[in-house]
């Protein structure tokens, strides 16, 4: 099966658990702050989609949010965004409408855009009304779920509804495009002759 | 959360978001400092900023605009005990002069060129004239981004006024031969600005140079993409010509004779190494070594100006430690000793800046530093405060020089600039088989006393441009005004109102002109400050990044002489958490995972082992690591063609 790099960013507000989402995904874990020592540059999980292998390479904000000093690079050749927000403020849910502008103005055009109404396990104190978010989220084609990082609802199902999002490759040469990351180049091994 | 304050302790302060300071940011969170990085500015990379088209001119706006010192605040009360106030320069922006727009596509997009006007005498005064034009083009673009896609009525009545300081538009349209090329107009390029990332600064990245080891090195490398230059080209009797430069280029030459090809093959071959011959030659031009090597008039054009990028009078160790240079470069990714990163050059110093925070580094744009605050008895900087008056105490304080006040420096000598031309045109300079290259043009003086100008030609697939146009970047020392040195280059290769039979040249839609200060003359240390204060310089004259590389490394060596200089940070596949929970969640992901698990004990290591084992032991796995891993992507299909890239080179 071909292995598919899907560049996935997180966007949202400093606090709505972009990070435990990630986390509850690629580790199964929760309550595990992503430590900044350990210098996660992105995360990565691979899930299969129909006859392809989606490898999601999960960038976080690292916290460049908290300012609202993003940089533009975080958003390139992304496949996908999920857009966050806690469903126990309704700030959060508010400012979703920046980021959507935000993603229009500095995403590619064709991204995949979810978004994601985290603790819904704090159901009780809830101040987004699902309604409301699903019918904004509609409203601009974009998927929604509602997740809980900390009890592991919907984690899964997000990232298979971005999945199946995910238009299947059509033409492999303009994918590739040419450009290409420079990696280490073992001296020896380059020559990787018969 | 829009006025959350910021901590109020760090190890180190940074204002300024350019490649050196951003390097700088990376390589101290990278070893656990606490790093705090700012800039005056909304956006990052300063003078090394890749902007849209509408950015772009928001940009030039802001630059004519200009020249309302902001108030300068007193913030004496904060001072403590001991305490004196150093005041930053509020505005650090005196490095853009000599700002020139031309507009020569035409406004609107289905108009018919009616031929009304026709070349004009090109005078002195023209380039006053032009200058106001500016002004409407970006309150044309400020409005129509503020009301997206607003009435057209109001546009049409900006454009028009637009037109009116800028008769030789028609005639641009005017001579047009081929009829079946649409023409792009203004209203287009605004229309796709978001596809344009236009580089202040024009440089390349060598292959073998530091910046290109340092993004391996850090890892940083990750965060972006990069593409081959993929030919070298130069300009000579009028026309533009391929150079070749690759053991491939140099036998599939058409130009070249055979009793050309094996000369240059021999002297390619021989100036590698260095000989009693050559050292004979020393302190004496390399124009005379390379005559004296009866290479002929193409040759000698090609391996000066093009392979050495050296002028006539330029000794000959230096012009053969440059051709090494080159040659060294080729081949480790492409044809050319280049690289270009997708989507411009400034996305380099927003990785630096993603790796520092990363590793914590906290960033806040449009937030600068008033003044340090300076401990009499030690004099070093213990503080700095704000621009919203909050006192941020850290050890070392890194700043752009922009934001130091002349008078604190010590060189006297005036600052240099360079000029540079921005063009956006409708065809690439030597149409070639492939409609996407990217083309190093290098350009000889045209006229004794001339400057060399340096230009790129980048296509859209570098994501520098939108489909049907090419960005080309001019570069020079600076004689005079970013358009008295570049417009004649400008004039001779490329179609404008002003230029003579270029039928056949890429038409210019829109153009640039400004002048940069040069970053080159300044070193760390050539000012008064305190010595826990570090000048960062803008960008140099140099086509390559080692000035800016070299600047960062010297700073952090010097704060942290024991540490190492951004080590690699660790494979996302390779972190593992402390806890049993570590199995994949859905059966399909076993099998795709085992693949990756087989790494993770050397991943644990690295994530948890010490600094310094790191460094030994932590270097060597992750070489032989990395091997398996290009082993393992052969078979992924994306990563072939790469592999392939350096194996047809690395012969």
């Amino acid at each position: 099966m071909a292995i598919r790099e899907l560049k996935v960013c997180l966007l949202g507000d400093t606090g709505v658990g972009k990070s435990s989402i990630v986390c509850r995904f690629v580790q199964d874990h929760f309550d595990h702050n992503i430590s900044p020592t350990i210098g996660a540059s992105f995360l990565t999980k691979t899930v299969p989609s129909g006859n392809e292998l989606h490898k999601f390479l999960i960038w976080d904000t690292a916290g460049q949010e908290r300012f609202h000093s993003l940089a533009p690079m975080y958003y390139r050749g992304s496949a996908a965004a999920v857009i966050v927000y806690d469903i126990t403020k309704l700030d959060s849910f508010q400012t979703l409408k920046k980021w959507v502008k935000e993603l229009k103005e500095h995403g590619p055009e064709d991204i995949v855009v979810a978004i994601a109404g985290n603790k819904n396990d704090l159901g009780d104190i809830r101040e987004v009304p699902m309604k409301e978010a699903k019918e904004f989220a509609e409203s601009i084609a974009a998927v929604f779920i509602e997740t809980s990082a900390r009890n592991a609802v919907n984690v899964e199902e997000l990232f298979q509804k971005i999945s199946k999002q995910i238009p299947p490759l059509e033409n492999p040469e303009v994918e590739s495009n040419e450009s290409f990351k420079l990696t280490r180049q073992p001296a020896a091994s380059a020559r990787r002759c018969c | 959360m829009a006025a959350e304050e910021l901590p109020s302790e760090f190890d180190v302060v940074i204002l300024g978001t350019g490649l050196a300071e951003s390097v700088v940011a990376a390589a101290f969170s990278r070893v656990g400092q606490r790093v705090l990085h700012l800039d005056r500015r909304s956006y990052y990379a300063g003078n090394w900023a890749s902007f849209t088209f509408n950015a772009l001119l928001t940009w030039i706006q802001e630059h004519h605009e200009e020249s309302q010192p902001e108030e300068v605040q007193d913030w004496s009360s904060l001072l403590e005990e001991g305490e004196e106030l150093i005041y930053l320069s509020t505005r650090g922006s005196s490095s853009i002069t000599n700002l020139q727009v031309f507009c020569y596509a035409s406004e609107e997009d289905e108009e018919e060129e009616a031929p009304n006007t026709t070349e004009e005498d090109q005078g002195g005064d023209d380039e006053v004239k032009e200058t106001p034009e500016t002004e409407s083009a970006d309150s044309n673009e400020e409005e129509k981004k503020q009301k997206a896609g607003g009435t057209p009525a109001e546009e049409e009545e900006e454009q028009a006024s637009q037109t009116e300081g800028e008769e030789p538009t028609t005639s641009a349209g005017q001579s047009q031969s081929e009829p079946t090329r649409k023409k792009i107009s203004f209203a287009q390029l605004v229309k796709e600005g978001r596809r344009f990332n236009i580089d202040l600064v024009s440089k390349l990245m060598y292959s073998r140079g530091s910046l290109v080891d340092l993004l391996i090195k850090s890892n940083v490398s990750r965060y972006a993409e990069f593409k081959n230059v993929t030919r070298i080209l130069t300009y000579r009797d009028g026309k533009v010509e391929q150079v070749p430069c690759s053991r491939a280029d140099v036998f599939a030459s058409r130009q070249l004779s055979v009793v050309e090809k094996r000369k240059l093959m021999r002297f390619l071959t021989s100036c590698v190494e260095e000989t009693e011959e050559q050292r004979a030659y020393n302190g004496r031009p390399y124009l005379e070594f390379l005559c004296d090597q009866k290479l002929g008039d193409n040759l000698q054009h090609f391996l000066l100006h093009s392979i050495a990028m050296v002028t006539e009078d330029t000794p000959t160790e230096e012009g053969l430690a440059s051709t090494r240079h080159f040659l060294r470069c080729l081949g480790r990714y492409g044809n050319t000793p280049f690289l270009f990163p997708v989507y411009g050059l400034g996305e380099i110093p927003q990785c630096f800046c993603r790796m520092c925070a990363v590793f914590g580094g906290i960033y806040c744009l449009r937030h600068s530093v008033s003044c340090l605050l300076l401990d009499k008895d030690t004099n070093r900087c213990k503080a700095v405060i704000d621009s919203r008056g909050q006192r941020i105490s850290c050890s070392h304080f890194v700043v752009e020089d922009g934001f130091i006040g002349a008078d604190w420096k010590r060189e006297a000598t005036p600052t240099r600039y360079l000029s540079r031309a921005v063009l956006i045109t409708d065809s690439s300079i030597l149409p070639s088989d492939s409609d996407q290259q990217v083309s190093m043009v290098t350009v000889p003086p045209i006229a004794a006393g001339c400057p060399a100008v340096k230009m790129v030609e980048l296509c859209p697939s570098t994501m520098t441009c939108m489909p049907g146009t090419y960005l080309v970047h001019l570069t020079c020392q600076s004689a005079g005004s970013a358009y008295q040195d570049l417009s004649p280059v400008v004039t001779r290769m490329f179609r404008t109102p002003e230029s003579h039979d270029q039928e056949s040249s890429p038409t210019v839609l829109w153009c640039l002109y400004f002048n940069m200060a040069d970053g080159s003359g300044l070193e760390g240390e050539g000012h008064d400050l305190p010595n826990n204060v570090f000048l960062c310089s803008g960008p140099d004259a140099g086509l390559g990044h080692e000035h800016a590389v070299r600047q960062a490394q010297a700073i952090f060596q010097k704060i942290l002489p024991e540490e190492e200089f951004c080590p690699p940070a660790p494979n996302p596949e390779d972190i593992v958490y402390d806890g049993d929970n570590n199995s994949p969640s859905t059966p399909g992901d076993g099998e795709t995972l085992e693949g990756e698990e087989e790494e993770t004990p050397e991943g644990e290591e690295k994530v948890e082992g010490e600094e310094k084992e790191e460094k030994v032991e932590g270097e060597v796995a992750k070489e032989e690591k990395v091997e398996g891993e290009v082993e393992k992507e052969e078979k992924v299909e994306g990563e072939v063609e790469k592999e392939e890239q350096s194996l047809q080179t690395e012969e």
